[in-house]
């Protein structure tokens, strides 16, 4: 838990939860595990509202609880998840994906279960039905079934899962899921959702019939039923079963997107749709923390291209030689049976995506001559002052003012190697070093500091022009009402003359910064995704 | 050795230096907060798909901020009770209890208070003094019996039975905080199936028949 990222979750935790819930997640960021008590004391904030926001936070899964660690007497300890916290800046990406594969339906259900943290799933169709019927004609409502059949494709594919049983909360031992099989005793370490047997399980669900209009419809039954609805809570066969949005299946398509474009920059259309076809054959077979895909024979991809793709089987062949010898070495031969095995490298693609990261930021920050001595460095390792002016073609002062830059931006390393056993300056090689997985986690350090600074302006900017906001939301309601309740256009334009001209151009401006600070927020987490893949595939133990 | 550890001489004596240069004169003062950039960064990428994912973050924003899980700080006790007090505290209160947690999933320390404060509704940033924020409770809860009197009439038809059960529980005369919270329980476990809090709602049909030793005020 680094500084850049406690301050990060911490602007996080504030835009989304407000300040009270911001205060007790940093406290538990920094402070590690920690008791209900430290947290009232270290935070000064009263009982009541630690315990309220230990409730917001443990129900959208940033923080969880351990009972009875030190034994069976001792208090309940919470534990803060900083990279759960992260995931917040990534949340649009996650809608965005639900919305291009299912469809606004699961648009929706994507969006209300990342607002709930967790929900039934009975609860997430009714509500995702109502909210797709306000949307639609008058007169037409959404069925049931439709929004229950997207939900089970999204379980079938492993975008929801079922949150894990709480280990020993509220009840003693009973299990809380009609189905858990494990039984759940107070383990130090938290099981992972998917070591419970029936993690993408979808549950019988009786739920028939179509979602009510719940807005000024004057039918007297649909009043009565809603009322009904609140005061006799409808049981549908799946109470105590919650779902979760799986992120780490996302962060897999995500992978999978990019390694295709950047298949299809690199080479062609033609050769993009091979890999796509390689990575959707290899979804089910490969595990999400593998190296590589299972081997596929060449027989087994020409039969499964997209019937748009007709090529005929030796041009194939030829793309797949072309694949594999590209030094981007995305993809790589395993065999010679069934006309050749192929596998997607998917742990050196990220490599060498993150790699050329890197070189793309060393060039947009320091110029292009610089971007030549940091490639020349990650290719050739170590390499002396003189080596270094050679073999880039740039004159020596100027490639000793480069190499300092970057020396005294951390990018890249001295590494001494003495000729005699006292370090006499004279007598050492000073050789020039990049090393590409620290100098990885600097620059993710680096994005961390980059949004939380975009957030922090963002803030400072709204407050600046807060009055005007108001105001300017004051009018836009009461337009709105004069609207709704028929009024005349002179009206109308009395009240938007409320606002001056200048003012107006405020207002746009303010709008147009805030706007492109959001965005760059957005952009800026397409890299941190990158890096953080790439980091976390490189230290991962691999079996 | 010499040279070695700490001892280690200043980088810029390798040979690639020649002697009488030396390094730049060292900085004496911080660097400036808005350094003139040789590089200036690329444009941002448009396009729709970059407006579609920032207009999601920003109603995803706005959302979030209308949730019962957005806690705002308790609001600051102004020196002097206000009109306009009891409008802003019933706002406060509706976003509390929208939100109906599965306590089976949360550990039981967390759980006394959310009954408690849908309770009290308000006083929730000072537990220490009892007797003024009792007083102030009472003010409040009359004060909201007032103002929900015409939503809670249609309730009232519904629940007449259990209403009248409860009544004379509720108007126990309220010192101990401690005794209250049990009857709270009991009223909340009866009421489970409205969002709305039977204990503030005088229906009338105790009028003049309870006991008026503890009221402050008329009751009108």
């Amino acid at each position: 838990m680094t500084a850049q990222e406690v301050r990060l979750c911490g602007l996080l935790l504030q835009e989304h939860f407000g300040e009270v819930v911001e205060k007790v997640g940093r406290n538990l960021l920094k402070s590690g595990t920690q008791n209900l008590r430290a947290i009232v004391h270290e935070t000064g904030l009263s009982v009541d509202l630690v315990k309220k926001s230990l409730c917001v936070l443990v129900q959208h899964g940033a923080c969880s609880f351990i009972q009875g660690r030190k034994g069976p007497g001792s208090p309940t300890e919470y534990k803060a998840h900083c990279d759960r916290v992260l995931r917040i800046l990534r949340y649009p990406r996650y809608i965005y994906t639900a919305k291009t594969l299912y469809g606004d339906t699961g648009e929706l259900i994507i969006e209300e279960l990342l607002q709930r943290g967790h929900m039934t799933m009975s609860n997430t169709v009714k509500t995702v039905a109502d909210r797709l019927t306000q949307s639609m004609d008058e007169g037409s409502s959404m069925d049931y079934g439709e929004v229950s059949a997207t939900f089970s494709k999204l379980v079938e594919t492993h975008f929801l899962q079922r949150c894990p049983p709480a280990a020993g909360a509220g009840t003693t031992g009973s299990s809380q899921t009609a189905n858990s099989t494990s039984a759940a005793p107070a383990s130090s370490t938290a099981p992972t959702p998917e070591s419970f047997p029936d993690c993408y399980r979808v549950p019988q669900v009786t739920l028939i019939g179509r979602s009510k209009r719940s807005l000024a419809s004057e039918e007297g039954e649909d009043q009565r039923n809603a009322k009904k609805a609140k005061m006799d809570p409808e049981t549908h066969g799946d109470e105590g079963i919650y779902w979760q949005v799986n992120f780490e299946r996302f962060h897999q398509h995500f992978r999978d997107q990019t390694i295709i474009s950047a298949v299809a920059n690199k080479l062609d259309q033609t050769s993009s749709e091979i890999v796509r076809t390689m990575l959707r054959m290899s979804e089910v077979t490969t595990s999400s923390t593998a190296p590589c895909t299972k081997p596929l024979s060449a027989n087994e991809i020409f039969r499964s291209l997209p019937a748009t793709y007709n090529i005929p089987r030796h041009i194939l062949d030829q793309y797949l030689t072309l694949l594999v010898d590209d030094p981007m070495e995305f993809v790589g031969k395993a065999g010679e049976s069934g006309g050749g095995m192929y596998i997607v490298n998917l742990n050196q693609a990220l490599a060498n995506l993150a790699r050329a990261t890197l070189e793309s930021i060393v060039q947009e920050r320091f110029g292009s001559r610089s971007a030549r001595i940091f490639r020349l460095l990650l290719r050739k390792r170590h390499l002396e002052q003189k080596q270094v002016e050679d073999f880039a073609m740039i004159p020596a002062k100027e490639a000793k003012d480069m190499l300092y830059t970057l020396l005294s931006q951390n990018l890249v390393q001295l590494q001494e190697i003495p000729k005699t056993p006292d370090f006499a300056p004279s007598r050492t090689f000073y050789l020039y070093t990049v090393n590409q997985l620290p100098t990885a986690r600097l620059l993710l350090q680096n994005c961390y500091k980059t949004v939380a600074n975009l957030m922090e302006r963002r803030l400072f900017e709204a407050k600046e022009s807060k009055r005007l906001l108001e105001k300017s939301q004051r009018i836009e309601a009461i337009l709105a009402s004069l609207q709704a309740s028929g009024a005349e256009p002179e009206q109308l334009t009395e009240v938007e003359e409320m606002i001056t001209a200048p003012e107006k151009q405020q207002l746009d401006s303010l709008r147009l910064h805030v706007n492109k600070l959001d965005s760059a927020e957005n952009q800026v987490d397409e890299t941190i995704f990158l890096l953080e893949s790439y980091i976390s595939s490189s230290t991962k133990p691999t079996s | 050795m010499a040279g070695r550890g700490r001892g280690r001489r200043p980088f810029g004596t390798d040979s690639s230096i020649s002697r009488g240069e030396g390094l730049p004169p060292g900085l004496q003062q911080p660097t400036p907060v808005f350094p003139v950039m040789e590089q200036k960064p690329l444009p941002l990428a448009g396009g729709e798909e970059a407006e579609y994912l920032l207009a999601l973050k920003q109603d995803f924003r706005g959302v979030m901020k209308n949730l019962p899980f957005f806690i705002k700080p308790a609001a600051a006790q102004r020196d002097v009770q206000r009109y306009s007090d009891k409008y802003h505290s019933s706002e406060q209160t509706n976003s509390l209890t929208d939100w109906n947690l599965d306590w089976r999933r949360f550990p039981r320390e967390l759980q006394v208070h959310i009954r408690r404060r849908v309770r009290e509704g308000l006083a929730f940033s000072t537990m220490d003094s009892s007797v003024p924020v009792q007083k102030k409770k009472k003010k409040k809860e009359e004060e909201e019996v007032l103002l929900k009197l015409e939503t809670l009439e249609k309730k009232e038809e519904h629940e007449q039975s259990s209403e009248e059960e409860e009544g004379g529980v509720k108007k126990k005369p309220e010192e101990e905080e401690g005794a209250e919270a049990e009857e709270e329980y009991d009223e909340e476990e009866l009421e489970e199936e409205t969002d709305y809090i039977m204990s503030y709602f005088d229906n009338g049909e105790e009028f003049g028949g309870d006991s008026d030793d503890n009221m402050d005020e008329a009751i009108y």
